[in-house]
Parts: structure tokens; sequence; C-alpha cells
């Protein structure tokens, strides 16, 4: 009876591997296909393009039907994906304009379907949305909607379709909802995303400022983040951040941090306020500060970094030591750090010394 | 005596019986989830449901060489070419008394620097580190005296200066878009510490810059089996444990982890050669006894291709070392089988390593004895025993081929009939053999275990031979 058993699941396995490798070698057939078949439709069309005559209706019509299906999606993806690379990419360019209606009007037909398919066609109208058309609010607002989706990736290819769109009404309002819904979005994502915007990112920041104290800690640092690599036109707003000690630590350290990107003058006491703080517990706003002071001049500066570079954490000391090092002092001048009894204060030194002579040396063999 | 003997060959039989049914329904069971969640994985990349663009986590990658001269340049050059926004490199020469270091100074033009390092994991003295700016990537060499590679890695954890560290093997070479693909699950998940990655064999594929230009089952029939075995097992545990946060081994060649997560549960354990499998048990504890929210996932779709040994006499080095490094966590970690805390883990993954990997060779061959003795007082059905052995030979040999082919379709590589053929004829003969003789092996592998507990093993490498130039471009 057992060997019965073993030798059923033995037929059962085998099955599954053939089932399995039958089914895909025919799904790959049939993408293929899919592909020729639009192929010979859109090369044609291409031709009516080059010849000054617009897409036939019925091509649209026929488009309409077929990329309803995901896998017609898929195949015309890659075909317009070769036709843009390929030598008449002018014409691909042109064809692509023209179907942008059809595009456009799928996200009602994949609004409804399962969150994998909406993901796809999200993928796919962020590649090719095509940027001279005029935006459609009642497709992004349908993407927006995408951010209440179970899928990670749903939520991450709706926002990159509406990067594309280059509406920041229309972003700040996924942002707010992705928000309000509370599901895990890793900052890096929000972050990384909203600098490949392609629309006014300065309008959009004063978008996401308006909503800022309503958003969660997370999407917070997202944009103070965001704003640190889109521009340095926030140095008073960021301040408030800098001195509300009430504020979440992770938050004014992004403060900090913006100062280290963008010198502002105000924020320099503080900086140095925070870089000679000997209190242990605040160890990371002395080390993020010894950092941003790099680019700060002045003697109270170098003064601060002097004192910093003999704390007794080592990031703090670290970071101190780089600053110090990207003042460009000379070695006179750190004659008290070199000559010194701290051994671990000199080694440190030392080595970001080091490492500047190995920059210079690398930069010139480059040159 | 003979009525004895009958009862004992009835209980060991009927103790067979279940031993080979829980074996067969988990591997049947295993493979079947594996192979769907490959195949699901497949689809899912085929509809654009993964992260694709590089999103910036910065990776240390830790590599850590003792006695590497042979490989450990063609390793770093893969390092720089990989498709990543920001990482960096530090390779730990753990005492080698070849040329590894020299090797490593030279081919990178670095320079002797005066680097502290903080020493917040226990490790070796320092004996000197050497920086390069040449390269597209910071690279880092840090000489030290010898102390085993977990003592390595921890020096690496030590001198690495980004949140999340790589750990690999300085005989591997990692897939051009491993590092964007091993740190996906970390950005789908705030909670993930450690992410292992799938690692392939390359004795007979052709790699260029990191990309598998042509694939073949290799020449040596014994790297060909170990192709099949690799694909089994990770098949096997690797996917069906991350359904229930149950993984308790990622390999050395290639996993990731949080690093601040890592030293606080102390970071490698240099008393153990089975270092790897030691630490994310240690994570499984250290998360669970301080109510610390964790995940520790499995990336299919990472690849770290790396050389298996090609001779026996290093096939059993390597397997004797696995199999005191499993001993050794196992031991170190016993606590999770009797404390309900763990769960499933403690359930079902401490129990499956336990009854079919550490204690399986001492079964196998306590087996291969019982049918002798069955043999010699006339108590053993001959045609029914063949019977048995050939449906269990051809149950693993399909098991092993779907997972292959799974594992082969799933990356879209392409394999000749002659591979095919090849696998087909090899997952007979390594079923029905290597398995007896690594369980032989395995047996003995305890034998002299506190001389050779912390020894790194030597295992003769060839020259990782594919064209890339990680210097940076002018």
């Amino acid at each position: 009876m057992l060997l019965y058993g073993y030798g059923l699941v033995c037929m059962s396995m085998l099955a599954f591997n053939i089932v399995y490798l039958f089914g895909l070698k025919k799904k790959n057939t049939r993408l293929e296909k899919s592909q020729d078949r639009f192929a010979a439709k859109v090369n044609c069309q291409l031709e009516r393009i080059q010849n000054g005559q617009p897409v036939e209706n019925r091509h649209m019509s026929y488009l309409r039907r077929r990329l309803t299906h995901v896998g017609n999606l898929i195949a015309f993806d890659k075909l317009l994906t070769e036709r843009l690379e390929g030598k008449h990419n002018a014409a691909a360019s042109e064809y692509l304009r023209q179907i942008q209606p059809l595009i456009l009007y799928l996200a009602v037909v994949y609004r409804d379907r399962s969150d994998m398919q909406a993901a796809f066609y999200c993928y796919f109208l962020s590649k090719h949305r095509e940027k001279r058309h005029m935006a459609v609010d009642t497709v992004q607002d349908i993407l927006v909607g995408f951010m209440d989706k179970e899928s990670l990736y749903c939520r991450v290819n709706a926002l990159q379709a509406l990067y594309r769109f280059g509406d920041p009404e229309h972003i700040a309002a996924a942002v707010s909802l992705l928000d309000q819904k509370g599901r895990f979005f890793h900052e890096k994502l929000l972050t990384d995303g909203l600098l490949t915007f392609t629309g006014d990112h300065g309008r959009l920041i004063a978008l996401l400022l308006e909503q800022f104290d309503g958003f969660s800690n997370l999407t917070k640092l997202a944009i103070l983040n965001y704003i640190r690599f889109q521009s340095g036109d926030y140095c008073p707003w960021m301040m408030g951040i800098l001195e509300d000690s009430g504020s979440d630590k992770e938050l004014r350290l992004a403060a900090v941090r913006y100062f280290g990107r963008y010198i502002y003058e105000p924020a320099k006491p503080a900086l140095i306020a925070l870089t000679v703080d000997k209190d242990p517990l605040r160890w990371e706003y002395a080390s993020v500060a010894a950092s941003s002071l790099a680019g700060y001049k002045g003697d109270d500066v170098v003064d601060a970094l002097m004192a910093a570079v003999y704390s007794s954490n080592w990031y703090v000391r670290g970071n101190a030591a780089a600053s110090l090092d990207a003042h460009h002092l000379s070695y006179a001048d750190l004659a008290e750090i070199m000559g010194g009894n701290d051994r671990y204060v000199r080694e440190m030194m030392m080595y970001y010394l080091e490492l500047r002579s190995i920059t210079q040396e690398s930069r010139e063999a480059t040159s | 005596m003979r009525e004895i003997l009958q009862t004992f060959l009835n209980i060991s039989g009927g103790f067979f019986v279940c031993y080979m049914v829980g074996y067969a329904s988990f591997l049947f069971l295993s493979v079947t989830v594996g192979s769907a969640s490959l195949y699901g994985a497949k689809r899912r990349n085929l509809l654009k449901n993964e992260l694709t663009r590089d999103y910036y986590v910065p990776v240390s990658v830790i590599v850590p060489a003792h006695n590497e001269s042979v490989t450990i340049e063609a390793t770093i050059r893969s390092l720089l070419t990989l498709h990543y926004r920001a990482y960096e490199i530090i390779v730990v020469d753990d005492g080698s008394t070849d040329d590894t270091a020299r090797i490593v100074q030279e081919a990178f033009h670095m320079i002797r620097v005066n680097r502290p390092i903080r020493r917040r994991l226990p490790c070796q003295m320092t004996e000197a580190v050497y920086e390069t700016r040449s390269c597209s990537v910071p690279l880092t060499l840090i000489r030290k005296r010898n102390g085993g590679k977990a003592d390595a890695l921890n020096m690496g954890i030590n001198a690495s200066r980004y949140p999340y560290f790589l750990c690999m093997d300085a005989d591997s070479v990692l897939q051009y878009d491993s590092l964007e693909k091993i740190v996906r699950p970390v950005l789908e998940d705030d909670s993930v510490v450690a992410v292992g990655g799938a690692v392939r064999p390359c004795n007979g594929a052709e790699i260029q810059d990191g990309r598998v230009i042509r694939y073949r089952m290799p020449r040596q029939i014994l790297a060909c089996m170990q192709v099949l075995e690799y694909d089994r097992s990770f098949l096997a545990t690797r996917i069906l444990f991350d359904k229930f946060n149950g993984s308790i081994i990622i390999s050395g060649a290639f996993g990731l982890f949080k690093k601040s997560v890592v030293i606080d549960a102390g970071g490698y354990n240099a008393s153990t050669v089975g270092e790897d499998m030691e630490l994310v048990m240690k994570l499984h504890v250290f998360c669970r006894d301080h109510g610390i929210p964790y995940r520790i996932r499995y990336a299919t779709e990472a690849i770290c291709w790396t050389q298996v040994p090609e001779k026996l006499s290093d096939l059993c080095k390597q397997r004797r070392r696995w199999h005191i490094g499993l001993f050794q966590s196992m031991t170190y970690h016993r606590k999770m089988i009797t404390d309900f805390k763990y769960g499933l883990i403690g359930l079902i993954s401490y129990c499956y390593f336990l009854l079919y990997e550490l204690l399986s060779p001492y079964i196998e061959i306590f087996g291969v004895l019982t049918m002798g003795l069955a043999l010699a007082i006339g108590y053993l059905n001959v045609p029914f025993m063949i019977m048995y052995m050939g449906i269990y030979v051809a149950y693993s040999a399909i098991l092993s081929l779907t997972a292959f082919f799974a594992r082969v379709h799933t990356i879209d590589l392409k394999l000749s009939l002659g591979d095919v053929v090849k696998a087909v004829g090899l997952c007979v003969l390594e079923v029905s053999c290597l398995r007896f003789v690594m369980a032989w092996v395995r047996v003995t592998a305890l034998k002299g275990y506190s001389k050779r507990k912390l020894s790194w093993g030597q295992i003769e490498r060839k020259q990782i031979n594919f064209n890339s130039s990680g210097e940076k471009r002018t």
C-alpha cells in the first residue's frame, strides 16, 4: 500500500513538472504570437504615420478590444519598447502620442482587475505615457485610488505613473491617501520616487508642506529627505523643525542634514550648540551636526569641531575629524590634536588626513 | 536470539517507514511549494510586480579571505561591476599564508592607512588597513591575525560604514543585479533583519561582468551532481521555511544582514565553523527573547555563483565542515526545540534539521546495517527491498529534477539537450550513490572534532574566468 502511495506521489510530481514546463512553453509561445500579431498591425500604422496619415479608428478599436487582456498588454508593451528603441522611433513616438486616449481609457478597465494586473497597467502607463499629451484627471484619480490597494507593487507602480503625469495636486493627494491608510511604505521608496517627479517640484513641495502636520512621522521623514535632495529654498522652514525640541528625533536630524547640504548662516549657532553638547543621550545630534558643519566657515566652527573631536563618542569624534579635514587646516593648526596625548583623537585625525591625500592622488592619476 | 533480532528488525522497520514517509511528505510539500513560489515569482516579474528601480539602501559587502590568492582578484573585480547605487567592499584577509593581501594591494593600487576601527564585535587584532580611491566604489583591505571565518566577518562588520552588510565567500561571484534584488525584501518590510540569497554552482557557467553569458552543466560528474543537490536543498528548506519565517540558515556565501541587530545579538560566533547558521539561529533567539518584531527572508532572485568542489576529497572536507557547523549550531541553540516561545521554528525548522540533516547520516548508515543483518538472518524480502529502494531512488530523483528545472526555468537559463540528459542521468546517481558517500562522510565528521572545529579547511580553487574591469573610468 505504502509503495503504491509512493508511486502515486512520484507520478504526480512528474506530472506537475511536465505540466508546468509545457504551460510555461505555451505561455511564451502565446506571448510571441501575440507580439507578432500586434507587430503586423502596428507596422501598418507606422507606415501610415510616415506618409502623414493618422492612426486608423479601426486600429484603435482593435487595440481597445485586445488590450483589455493583460497577456496582450504585456506583448504590446514589449513591442512598443522595441519600436521606440528601433530605427523608426520618430514614427513610433507619434504613434504612441496618437494612441494616448486608448492607453488612458485602459485605466478604467484595469481599475477593477486584480492588484497584480492593475500594477502592470500602472507600469505600462508610466513607461508609455506621452509627456506632450494633456493629463486626464479621471485617470489620475484612479491612480490615486490605487494607494488603497493591498499590493505594495501596485502602489509603487501607480505612484511611478503619477510622477510621470507631473501633476503636483494628484501626487499630494496620493501621498496623503497613502499616509492615511497606514500600510507600510518604506520612506526610501517615497523619497526616491518623489525625486523622479517630472512636474513642478516647488508646487509639489508647497502642497506637501500644507498637509505636513497631519502626516505620520515616517511620511514626514520621507518628505524632508525629498526636500533635502531637491531644493535649498526651505532653510527658514527647516530651521523651525531644527529648533523645535518637541519634534521627533529623526525629523530634527533630517533638518540638521539639510543644513549640511545647504549652508545657512542662521543655522550655524544651533549646529554648533548641538555639536558641542556633551550629553551622551544626544550623541546622534552631535554626530550629525558635526558632519553638517563641514561646509561652514569661521573660527567658532573650528573651535566647536576641535572640541567635538575629543568626544567620548566614536561617531561624534569621527565626524568632527572629517569636518575638520574638510576645512583644509594645516598641520600646524592641528598641532594640538596631532601632538596631544589622546591617541584615539590623533589616530582619527591622522586617518582623515591620509584619506585626503589618497583621494588627491587618485584624482591626479585619473585627470 | 532469533526472535529478539526479529523484534528488533520489526521495530526498526516501523521506524524507517515512519522516517521515510515523513521525509517523503516533507520533500513533496517543500518542492511543490518551492516550485509554485518560483513560478509565482516569475509571473509577478512578468507583470512587473517588483521594485524595478535601484533604491538607496547602502550596503557594505564583506569578503573574508584566507589563502584565496587564486580567486580573490576576480572576485573583487566582479564586485566592482555590480549594478547598485551605494556600496563599499571590505576584504578581510584572515592571516593568509599565501599572497592574498599582496595581490589585492597591487591589483587595486591600495595604500596603507592608519584607519581606526571601532571594535564593537570581538575579533583578532588588525595588522594593517589599506584603502584605495581608484576604484568605482570604496574598497578596503584589512589584514588581521588568523581567527577563522567568523572572526574575519566580525572584523568586516566593525569596519563597515553602512547600516546593512552582505557577507560572501571569496570564491564566489555575485550576479550583476544581486544586490538590488537582495535588498528588495528590506524595502518591502521594515522588520526584515536578514535576507538569504540563492547560491548556484558556477562550474561550467561562463560569467562576464556578473552576467551568465553561457550556462552549461559542469563537465565533472561530481560538480554536476552538486548542481542538482544545491537546487533541491534550496527549494526544499529555504522557500518553504520562508513562508512561516522559519529559515534557520542563510548561506555564508550570500546573505544580507541589518548591522545594528547583528551587533546587538553579539555578531558571529568565532567558536563555530557553522557561523552562518549559528548567526541566523541567534537572530531568531535574540529577537524573540527581546520581543523585537522581525522577519528573516529568502530572496530567490538574488543569485550568487559559487565554485563547488570538483574533487571528492575536497567535497568530503567541505561536508565535514558543514556537518560540524550544523552540530555546533544545533547544540548552541537546543532550547529552540524545548521552548514553545520559538513556535514553528522549533517545531518544524529545528526538528527538520535535527532529524533529516544532523541525524540522517547515522540513521541511514544504521538502516544499511539493519538490512545487512536482516539479510544475514534471512529475514529480508529482497524483491520488496529492491522495489522499495527503486521507488525511493525514482522519487528522490524526480524531486531533484523538479527542483532543478524549476530553478533553471525561472532564472531563464537555457539548457542544451545534452545537459538535460546529463541532469536526468546523474540525478539517479546522486540519490543512489553520492548521498550514501556523503552520509558516511557526515557520520565520521565529528571524529577529531575538537581539532578541526575552527579550521577554514582548504579546498582547491580554480581561477574564476570572466572579463570585467572595476577600475574607475576616466
